[in-house]
């Protein structure tokens, strides 16, 4: 099969969107189809939690229509994700069987710290240009209908992401509330945002310089796309044409920026959200340059796809900047590097050598890196109730390209390395939402990252090189060390306990004593 | 405002109602060129009957649809005034009076040049009284078999009210006197069945062969006392009613389209009476009553002289035998070059745009476009726009069978095309039986852009395939509209064509157009861009000139841009068939404007524009003419012709039109619309002719070089 077509469904908060790619090796992605339909879902759940029954028939309607379409091009596989305001509809487990039963489309929700990764995949679409303007210090602002992301980019790994619930459609309902005047409406807006980016800025920006500013959202980017504003490239804009053109527009009525900009009218007020949005974030990033690459989600669920199947090869590792994420968030809660170097070392050895074991995926080696990362930054607030402490931080801390249960996964990992594990059947707090699937999971990881530990207890980095085999019904472990390493095995066995219950192997370790 | 719409360099206020013509009566001035063609002597003898009966058909719609119009806003107080300063009111009396004129003249062609000469040529129609006695027996005999049994007389008395007669159907009114009893009139009506033909034809004898023609109405007239048996007819005349037709739907509040279009059809026989056309030399007092029962005006009776109802003479035109007094000198429709010899459609569009012309060039390809996607393994999806469709339309037969081989179809079938709704409503109902997915369009806009998207799957993917015309789907008209076609695969057609159906379906706009325009929502601003874009041009001393050939142009924005390039200096030259409220000839407002006017064989349907741009030529072609309703009321398109080569082709139809000088009516400085005078050695043109020879031609020589074998050169130096 040389090419496939693929459809990516995106239930939002203010539009249902469906995009038709063809995905092939000798093309990469090609869309072949975009159809919107606005639908104001947002306005309905973030105030009440709900979705009401006429949107939920309209949203079955569409659905069974967009599936129609995908006939139409003869998808083979389609990807449907709904965003915040499906999050954030509390009975959406009945809802999403409800439109599965009727239409036959399986939606997954997406949590936040997803979407953003998607998004902030998509524009690896865009790739040559991508490349280049995250050569230099970068701010991507992922602008949505609930809240937005701003993320920071150095020496082209994301270092920083930061969510804010200060999106389009929720500023918009939080303006109608005040019955802002149409005089004043921008001024309003400015406030609302700066007082939440001002936070930010504290925290992550402090003396960082950025020069570039990315863009994602519905309504600044179609324009920028459309309208160039002095520069030739398509969605490039100074700081200083932006700023020029955005006063401009706002000066003008609805009607006059809608044919003018050739957008539905209804548009233009949430097109004002955004374009104010975009000035308080260029204001507060200081950044020169302008650049809307005019991706949606869509764009991202289909290069996730592609990506899976092999139909394109990002030259951007990804995986690397959900670690630089992680690395960064112990870094602001004084973890220490050659700490967790080490840690991280010794795990992922065992994981590697026990495969056969656990058979756990790339995905799992990923979580446990990240826990490696990650486990000790609970010491920032108590060294008594570290577990603890570390779960916390962790479960209200974003890490970009991390699903919500595997977010959770990494906190109980970290959690269970420092207090005692909890089974399944305890009816333990700490499994809400998870899965059996996602307990044992926990349960390996735990392991291997106990057995990890307990190799480096006296946290010297005593072990250069370790290595791991598998010898009948024993995980030898080989330390490379003249180091005297009484206290470790002594303690060791304490800690490979667990391992042997959980994958009925008991870790040794051996001793090479390197010969001088 | 006003300062925007005042020449920068005449200084005149180009918006002046005085500057512009009255739609009504522009468009009376039309059915006045239809109906010189059946005057002109040049034309044979049957076509010239064939425009009489279309100037005639023409008046009916006029009056239930524009004439009542004017009557609503009379009714609903309307006083705003219209293009040209008039008054629904003051539009109405200078109409009918025109319309009184413009009858008088139909009669006399009738009477005076076509009767005559149908006798001469062996096509007698005559009074009854003019038969002798074995036609009569012909006749009665025909009556009492035929005629009387599907008769409903009604008589009309203090019991019994006045009944509905319905619309456009042709009766007979009676004014009756009881045999036995008190002095009192009654009056009576009969319908004249429209089941039977119009004409009855007595087979000829020897003496005359041909035979003759007497009315069905004249006939009945002839026995109405066997209809009223106790009665004296006192006095007895045909009349004819029409009435207000015009469909204003309410569509919100319409729950369900195509049931109140359904109710509405119904309600059409209903509507108000607008005309009512009598024979002269009528009974007062009969004329009284009926005039007074169906509540029409004085202005309102046309008494003529002569039959009621001249669009008998389409059948006449149609009868067999008289073939010689028909037009031959047109070919019938040739084959299109880049198809010929070629199987696969899809093969011929890969290789590069296809123009088509039609009628000059046969249609059949379009039919098998969507024939062949029905039947094409590749083929995922088809989707088209029908406006009007043909009875048994071949396109429909190939939508169904595309659903039934498993092919996602999707047809808007648009139910407001005037006048066609209930054929439509059965095309509908039979599409989404055979598993097609019918779409009725958006409410309050009319679907009248022709479009049709193929999906393909093929070797290296997705690809679309994109047919985009002026004229509709429909195989019969095509024959006789004059209308272009592209077939296009270009990626940037087929995602703009993807997007017109995600509109027409409801989805939202795209964030942009790669190609077409689309009305409602930018196409007016569009060529109100180009046309300024022409006046920039001419202000730089730039090449500027625009050629737009279209039906109508009744558009105020749109004429006064005209105007104001037209002050600027660009040269402007419009073909426009039907109604021009624009003006030619004013100093300082439209000197460098001509307009002319097509009225021939075919009916000129294509609408083309042409920008010179600075030398750098633009040429488009819409289903859209510049009219308000086209361009603020319909979803239209706007597709540019971009290869040159079809770019030189399309300009050829558009220079040939404007050199025409036997068909083309050219209007002159009093708005009037007079033939071109040309001088004895000067070139006599008919462009509708000249390019059915073309076609025919370009197709034979193709045709030669295809089907000629070559040898091949051997070498020579080896000796056999």
């Amino acid at each position: 099969m040389t090419s496939e077509v693929f459809a990516a469904i995106d239930v939002g908060s203010y539009e249902m969107s469906l995009k038709i790619f063809e995905l092939s090796m000798k093309n990469g992605v090609r869309e072949l189809d975009h159809v919107r339909h606005r639908m104001d879902i947002g306005s309905e759940t973030y105030a009440t939690g709900r979705i009401s029954s006429y949107h939920v028939d309209e949203m079955i309607r569409i659905l069974s229509e967009y599936k129609k379409i995908m006939k139409e091009y003869g998808v083979t596989h389609y990807q449907a994700y709904g965003t915040s305001a499906i999050r954030e509809t509390k009975d959406i487990a009945i809802v999403r069987d409800l439109i599965e039963n009727r239409t036959g489309i399986h939606i997954d929700v997406l949590s936040n710290s997803e979407q953003r990764f998607i998004d902030y995949k998509s524009i690896a679409l865009k790739y040559d240009q991508f490349e280049e303007i995250i050569s230099k210090p970068t701010a991507i602002a992922d602008i949505g209908g609930g809240s937005i992301q701003i993320s920071l980019f150095e020496k082209d790994t994301l270092v920083v992401t930061q969510n804010l619930m200060t999106g389009v459609l929720r500023l918009h309902t939080t303006m109608e509330q005040v019955h802002a005047s149409r005089l004043k409406y921008a001024e309003l807006v400015t406030e609302l945002i700066n007082s939440r980016l001002s936070v930010f800025s504290k925290m992550h920006l402090k003396d960082k310089k950025v020069e570039n500013l990315i863009i994602i959202d519905d309504y600044v980017s179609p324009v920028l796309q459309k309208v160039g504003l002095g520069t030739e490239r398509e969605g490039y804009a100074t700081s200083e044409e932006y700023r020029k053109f955005f006063k401009k527009a706002y000066k003008k009525s609805d009607l006059e920026v809608a044919k003018k900009l050739n957008i539905p009218e209804e548009n233009v007020p949430l097109f004002h959200v955004a374009g104010v949005l975009v000035k308080c974030i260029l204001d507060v990033t200081k950044a020169e340059n302008l650049w809307a690459p005019g991706i949606t989600l869509c764009d991202g669920i289909a290069y996730e796809y592609a990506e899976k199947k092999n139909y394109i090869k990002s030259p951007h590792d990804f995986e690397q900047d959900i670690i630089a994420c992680a690395q960064n968030i112990s870094k602001r809660y004084m973890g220490s590097r050659s700490r967790r170097e080490t840690l991280q070392k010794i795990a992922l050895t065992i994981f590697d050598s026990t495969k056969k074991l656990h058979g756990l995926k790339d995905r799992e080696r990923l979580l446990l890196q990240i826990a490696t990362i990650l486990h000790d930054c609970g010491k920032y607030i108590s060294l008594v109730y570290l577990g603890d402490c570390s779960y916390n931080i962790i479960m209200s801390t974003e890490i970009i390209g991390l699903s919500h249960v595997e977010r959770a996964i990494v906190a109980n990992v970290v959690r269970f390395n420092h207090e005692k594990f909890e089974y399944y059947s305890s009816d333990c707090r700490f499994f809400d939402g998870l899965s059996r699937e996602d307990y044992l999971t926990i349960a390996k990881l735990t392991a291997i990252i106990r057995a990890a530990n307990g190799l480096d207890r006296t946290h010297k980095q005593k072990f250069k090189d370790v290595t791991a085999q598998l010898q009948e019904r024993e995980l030898v472990i080989n330390v490379d060390t003249t180091a005297d390493i009484t206290l470790e095995k002594g303690l060791f066995t304490n800690r490979a306990e667990f391992f042997e219950e959980v994958f009925g192997v008991k870790p040794v370790i051996r001793q090479k004593k390197m010969l001088l | 405002m006003t300062k925007d719409k005042t020449s920068v360099k005449t200084g005149v206020n180009v918006e002046s109602s005085k500057y512009y013509t009255n739609r009504e009566l522009s468009w009376i001035q039309f059915n006045e060129r239809v109906l010189s063609e059946a005057e002109d002597e040049a034309n044979p003898l049957l076509e010239r009957v064939k425009f009489l009966s279309i100037s005639a058909s023409n008046l009916d719609e006029f009056f239930m649809v524009r004439v009542a119009s004017l009557k609503d806003m009379i009714n609903a107080g309307y006083k705003k005034p219209d293009i040209a300063g008039m008054t629904a009111s003051k539009q109405l009396q200078a109409v009918l009076k025109k319309l009184h004129d413009f009858t008088e003249n139909q009669y006399a062609v009738y009477n005076d040049r076509l009767l005559p000469l149908l006798e001469e040529n062996g096509i007698n129609i005559c009074d009854i009284a003019e038969l002798g006695g074995k036609e009569l027996d012909f006749a009665e005999r025909y009556f009492d078999e035929v005629v009387f049994p599907v008769l409903t007389p009604m008589a009309v008395d203090t019991s019994r009210p006045f009944p509905l007669i319905r619309n456009k159907t042709l009766n007979i009114g009676a004014l009756l006197k009881k045999k036995e009893g008190n002095d009192d009139v009654d009056f009576a009506t009969v319908q004249v069945p429209d089941v039977l033909p119009r004409l009855l034809h007595i087979p000829g004898s020897e003496e005359n062969k041909y035979g003759k023609y007497i009315f069905l109405e004249n006939l009945i007239m002839h026995n109405v006392d066997k209809l009223y048996l106790n009665y004296d007819v006192i006095a007895s005349a045909p009349y004819r009613v029409e009435r207000n037709a015009d469909l204003s739907i309410d569509e919100d509040e319409a729950e369900d389209l195509l049931k109140e279009i359904e109710k509405q059809i119904k309600k059409r026989q209903w509507g108000q009476a607008i005309r009512l056309e009598v024979s002269t030399g009528m009974d007062e007092k009969l004329l009284k009553l009926i005039a007074e029962k169906l509540d029409v005006e004085d202005n309102e009776i046309f008494s003529v002289n002569g039959p009621l109802d001249l669009t008998f003479l389409m059948k006449l035109y149609k009868i067999e035998g008289f073939d010689h007094l028909k037009e031959h000198g047109y070919k019938p429709p040739s084959a299109v070059p880049a198809f010929i010899g070629e199987k696969n459609i899809f093969h011929v569009i890969s290789k590069g745009d296809v123009l088509m012309h039609h009628p000059y060039q046969t249609f059949e390809n379009v039919v098998k476009f969507v024939e062949e996607a029905a039947v094409d393994p590749g083929v995922l999806a088809i989707k088209q726009t029908l406006y009007r469709v043909s009875g048994n339309s071949p396109i429909i037969a190939a939508l169904a069978k595309a659903a039934d081989n498993g092919k996602q179809v999707t047809v808007l079938v648009e139910l407001k095309a005037r006048f066609d709704e209930e054929n439509n409503i059965v095309w509908a109902k039979m599409l989404e039986k055979a598993g097609c997915h019918v779409i009725y369009g958006l409410v309050g806009l009319k679907t009248h852009c022709k479009i049709t998207l193929v999906v393909r799957k093929e070797e290296d993917g997705i690809k679309r395939y994109v047919h985009l015309a002026t004229g509709n789907y429909n195989d019969s008209t095509a024959k006789q509209y004059t209308d272009i076609g592209i077939f296009t695969c270009a990626p940037a057609f087929g995602e703009d064509a993807t997007a017109v159906f995600n509109m027409l379906s409801g989805y939202s706009e795209p964030l942009g157009w790669n190609k077409l325009s689309l009305a409602p929502l930018w196409l007016k601003d569009r060529i109100i861009d180009l046309i300024r874009r022409e006046k920039e041009h001419a202000l730089k001393n730039e090449p500027a000139r625009i050629v737009a050939k279209m039906n109508a142009i009744c558009h105020k924005e749109v004429i006064t841009e005209l105007y104001l390039a037209s002050c600027a200096g660009v040269k402007i030259d419009l073909i426009v068939r039907g109604i021009c409220c624009l003006k030619t000839g004013i100093k300082d407002v439209s000197e460098n404007i001509t307009v002319r006017s097509i009225v021939g064989n075919f009916l000129e349907h294509s609408r083309i524009f042409c920008f010179e741009n600075g030398g750098n030529r633009e040429i488009y072609a819409s289903s859209a003419d510049w009219m308000p309703r086209n361009l603020e009321r319909r979803v239209e398109i706007l597709f540019p012709i971009e290869n040159d080569e079809l770019k030189k082709k399309v300009w050829h139809i558009l220079d040939l039109e404007l050199r025409d000088t036997e068909k083309a009516h050219i209007m002159n400085d009093k708005g009037e619309y007079v033939k071109p005078v040309i001088s004895e050695d000067e070139e006599k043109i008919n462009s509708q002719k000249i390019l059915c020879d073309e076609a025919y031609e370009e197709a034979r020589t193709f045709n030669d070089r295809n089907t000629r074998i070559f040898i091949p050169e051997t070498n020579p130096n080896i000796k056999a």
